[in-house]
């Protein structure tokens, strides 16, 4: 298939999961910040601080900061001129989408379509004044119908494959962007108790809430949900549709498919090493959590290189400039 | 500050004469913690509350959160669950107060539980007559002498509180034997928050959504300790029981399997449940039947919903069952007569929070001087809960109460008669969203595992019609959300410093890719060109 289209498709399947990954986010934030801090220690929240660390809005050095919850749920809900909103994730999959319509099932592009034209009615920014839970609803759902489509009504041919290699690529790029900052390493201060481990325990648990991955937590492991056993979950759970190593998987087996000569392919042996090597350490890992957002940067610095090669291998090398790969 | 209710509109709000209303003072004056509340609601106006209702309505039957109720035209089924969307807020230092005189209170419960079954060292002092303890329903010879891992019976606990008319908090009934409607205190808060974000704006409010991880590690704690960690389950009586919801929910919050009497079974005195892999110990059970029903060899013995063997099992300290068998017996009108004196005995402090005067009928001068005030008393059956054979003197006709006193005489030791205590009244709003007081009581949930932990408020439930006092869901009464303000009220809705993040990692920026954006720009510079040249 052609190079462009490739394109265009791992970059419609990238954005439609980060819309829905923010939405998530910003509502799992929203209801825990408007409640106090509980008797116990569990309660405390992933704050909106960590939400502009996470979109990248925090410069270079990352000082504490306090913004307000109003300005940080407009910025990244509603604000058209800001790239990592939503509806700028969903309009960017709109144009996408209509730039490969006769690839994609008329079923999906309407769903696209739809949901971006609902989003720029003026309507939607009162009912995220009053309650923002139905517009990050209305985003999940769609998500979950666009998904849907794709499995009911695309054919499984390599355009498929690209679009869901991209959205299983940003996923585990969203839920790591999130593990690192919700779980910052370790700080030992000078009385020797380790303070932030209490303050990473409470995040956790907003952070497994944010992703909607409470209740699969709560079935798949039998510890509370501690920095720890949550991390490892995200990470390593390869039952867990949303973890990182069930996305690389899930990346490695649609490309897999698509690749006329995989094994010459660098993408797909760098993300067959990756996958091989989560597994491992799910297998051996039993550090603590500060070796834990070790492992996170290592990991996205290594799916920073995927997407490098993905660019090169398949896309003729477009995108390759956009990201610059530090970490 | 916002304008006083009596001047602005004299006929709209007026508590009942005689009733404590927690949010308007004399002469409808909202209590300082309150006036933030009021603002918000005078703002939102009854439109958008009857609007957020009626999308209350809709989200709660989607998410099938129903109940079947009585109402005024014979039973209703799969009614959404009546929650009413203007909270009840306390400030943090009641809070405080309430917390501590139920933490005393269980604690006193549990000993008096343990002495029962054990010493009788509260019969020997002659504080608790043996016959009325003997003679309770819920009194199990089966469990004599057997303590549970740490000496905890009431692992979950919830009494039903009351404001007096002078605003003091009361207790109204102890409920140790299987408490129900902390499903609905999640539930509650998790649609406020959707449903009237701007009505947090000023407060702080303590979250509850840790009860289920509360209940887990006190369920883990009482295990037997064994290598591996314990196993967990909720024991249901069957979805046909009208809280299998409840059940459902706190099984699916802790994680744990909920299973039914078929799925049981005892071997050689150790708990077991069937699995696709064979028999899988069980550790811990949070049963939600009554004693009656949990052993056909140890008690009712035509009960098709119980395990037999179960109580063999625990008698051998293989499992860990909560409440523990025999807990009842402190759960029984009768005896709640008695739990000041507990406490002072047990625990050798004063009650802080009181009962409601009550009068045990098994004393013949108590009944003799209860029958002529029928009519002034509420009259209760000692072994029943959820508001069953409940007589309230003032609204009964006089034939029922005659009829009345006659069984009074017959059984004595089945009822006990209490004063009407007049409910404090909390602004609530009607179909059309305008507000109005209504009678209201508080049903708190501890849980005691290591130590006593009560989630912050509790089951607030409301009598949704104009003087009622009733407020049994069953009966058509509602439920509000109640919010524990942590202490001062915050207008700020900058971040606090507790939450200040730790130093933050930097990350690698988010990607946009490449391609549509270089085309985009060869199409502008085409257009620009094309345009150029027209």
């Amino acid at each position: 298939m052609l190079a462009r289209i490739a394109h265009e498709l791992f970059w419609l399947g990238r954005n439609i999961v980060r819309a829905e990954h923010t939405a998530r986010m910003l509502d799992g934030v929203f209801q825990a910040d408007l409640q106090g801090r509980p008797d116990d220690p569990n309660g405390v929240m992933l704050s909106w601080g960590s939400i502009l660390a996470i979109m990248g809005g925090v410069p270079e050095g990352g000082e504490p900061i306090r913004p307000r919850r109003d300005d940080v749920l407009a910025a990244l809900t509603l604000d058209p001129e800001n790239p990592a909103s939503v509806i700028a994730c969903t309009a960017r999959a709109r144009e996408g989408a209509r730039t490969v319509r006769d690839v994609l099932s008329a079923e999906m592009w309407e769903a696209i379509n739809t949901t971006n034209l609902t989003l720029l009615e003026g309507d939607l920014s009162a009912r995220l004044r009053t309650g923002p839970y139905s517009v990050y609803q209305y985003v999940k759902e769609r998500s979950a119908l666009f998904w849907g489509l794709t499995s009911r009504t695309m054919l499984r041919d390599d355009a498929s494959a690209f679009l869901r290699a991209g959205g299983r690529l940003e996923s585990a790029d969203m839920v790591l962007r999130m593990l690192r900052v919700a779980l910052p390493p370790g700080r030992v201060d000078g009385d020797g108790i380790d303070d932030a481990a209490a303050v990473r325990d409470g995040q956790a648990l907003a952070l497994l809430q944010a992703v909607g991955g409470f209740q699969a937590f709560r079935r798949a492991v039998q510890a509370p949900p501690d920095a720890l056993p949550v991390g490892r979950f995200l990470l390593y759970e390869q039952n867990y549709p949303d973890s990182v190593a069930a996305s690389v998987h899930y990346a490695l087996d649609v490309l897999q498919k698509a690749d006329t000569n995989p094994r010459t392919s660098e993408p797909i042996l760098r993300l067959s090493r990756l996958g091989a090597d989560l597994e491992f350490r799910a297998r051996t890992d039993d550090g603590l959590a500060g070796d834990l957002s070790n492992v996170c940067a290592s990991v996205q610095r290594e799916l920073a290189l995927v997407d490098g090669d993905i660019a090169l291998r398949y896309f003729a090398g477009a995108g390759t400039t956009a990201g610059a790969v530090h970490a | 500050m916002p304008e006083p209710l009596i001047v602005k509109e004299p006929t709209v709000y007026r508590p009942p004469a005689g009733c404590f209303d927690e949010v308007f003072g004399p002469g409808g004056v909202p209590h300082e913690h309150a006036r933030p509340l009021v603002a918000e609601l005078a703002r939102m106006g009854p439109e958008q509350l009857a609007a957020a209702g009626r999308r209350r309505d809709a989200i709660f039957m989607q998410q099938g959160i129903t109940f079947d109720a009585t109402g005024e035209d014979g039973p209703v089924k799969d009614r959404p669950f009546p929650l009413d969307l203007v909270p009840r807020i306390m400030p943090g230092a009641e809070w405080t107060q309430i917390k501590r005189g139920l933490a005393q209170r269980i604690r006193a419960l549990n000993h008096f539980v343990d002495d029962v079954y054990h010493g009788r060292e509260i019969v020997h002092a002659g504080i608790v007559p043996w016959n009325l303890i003997v003679s309770r329903s819920h009194f199990a010879r089966a469990v004599h002498g057997i303590r549970p891992p740490g000496g905890v019976y009431t692992h979950v606990a919830g009494c039903d509180l009351v404001r007096d008319s002078d605003g003091s908090w009361k207790v109204l009934e102890d409920n140790v034997r299987t408490p129900s409607g902390i499903s609905y205190v999640l539930e509650n808060r998790v649609a406020m928050t959707r449903l009237v974000p701007s009505l947090f704006q000023s407060y702080r409010v303590r979250p509850v959504d840790h009860y289920p991880q509360l209940l887990l590690a006190a369920l883990r704690a009482v295990a037997p300790s064994t290598d591996e960690e314990a196993t967990v389950v909720v024991w249901t009586p069957g979805p046909m029981n009208s809280a299998y919801f409840e059940h459902a929910f706190l099984a699916r919050q802790m994680g744990v399997e909920l299973v039914e009497a078929s799925d049981l079974v005892v071997r050689d005195d150790v708990l077991y449940m069937r699995t696709t892999s064979g028999l899988q110990r069980v550790h811990s059970v949070y049963r939600r039947l009554d004693d009656d029903y949990v052993d056909p060899l140890e008690f009712k013995p035509e009960s098709l919903l119980g395990v037999p063997g179960l109580v063999r099992a625990y008698r051998a300290g293989t499992v860990a069952v909560a409440n523990a068998f025999g807990t009842g017996v402190a759960d029984d009108k009768a005896i709640y007569h008695y739990v000041p004196e507990m406490i002072r005995f047990y625990l050798g402090e004063e009650p802080i929070l009181d009962n409601v005067k009550t009068y045990l009928l098994s004393d013949p001068a108590q009944l003799e001087y209860v029958l002529p005030r029928l009519d002034q008393l509420v009259v209760k059956p000692t072994s029943e809960s959820g508001g069953k054979g409940v007589f309230i003197g003032p609204s009964t006709p006089a034939e029922e109460l005659a009829a009345l006193a006659e069984v009074l005489k017959a059984q004595p030791g089945k009822w006990i008669a209490q004063e009407v205590v007049k409910l404090s009244t909390v602004p609530t709003s009607g179909l059309d969203g305008t507000i109005a007081p209504r009678h209201v009581d508080l049903r708190p949930f501890a849980v005691f595992g290591e130590t006593i932990k009560i989630v912050p408020g509790g089951l607030t439930r409301v009598a949704m019609r104009e003087g009622s006092m009733i407020v049994n869901s069953s009966q058509g009464g509602g439920s509000k959300d109640t919010w524990v303000l942590e202490d001062g009220v915050d207008t700020d809705r900058a971040e606090p410093d507790h939450a200040t993040p730790q130093v933050l990692p930097s990350l690698p920026d988010l990607q946009y890719g490449g391609w549509s954006d270089q085309q985009q720009q060869q199409q502008q510079a085409y257009t620009h060109v094309v345009e150029e040249e027209a």
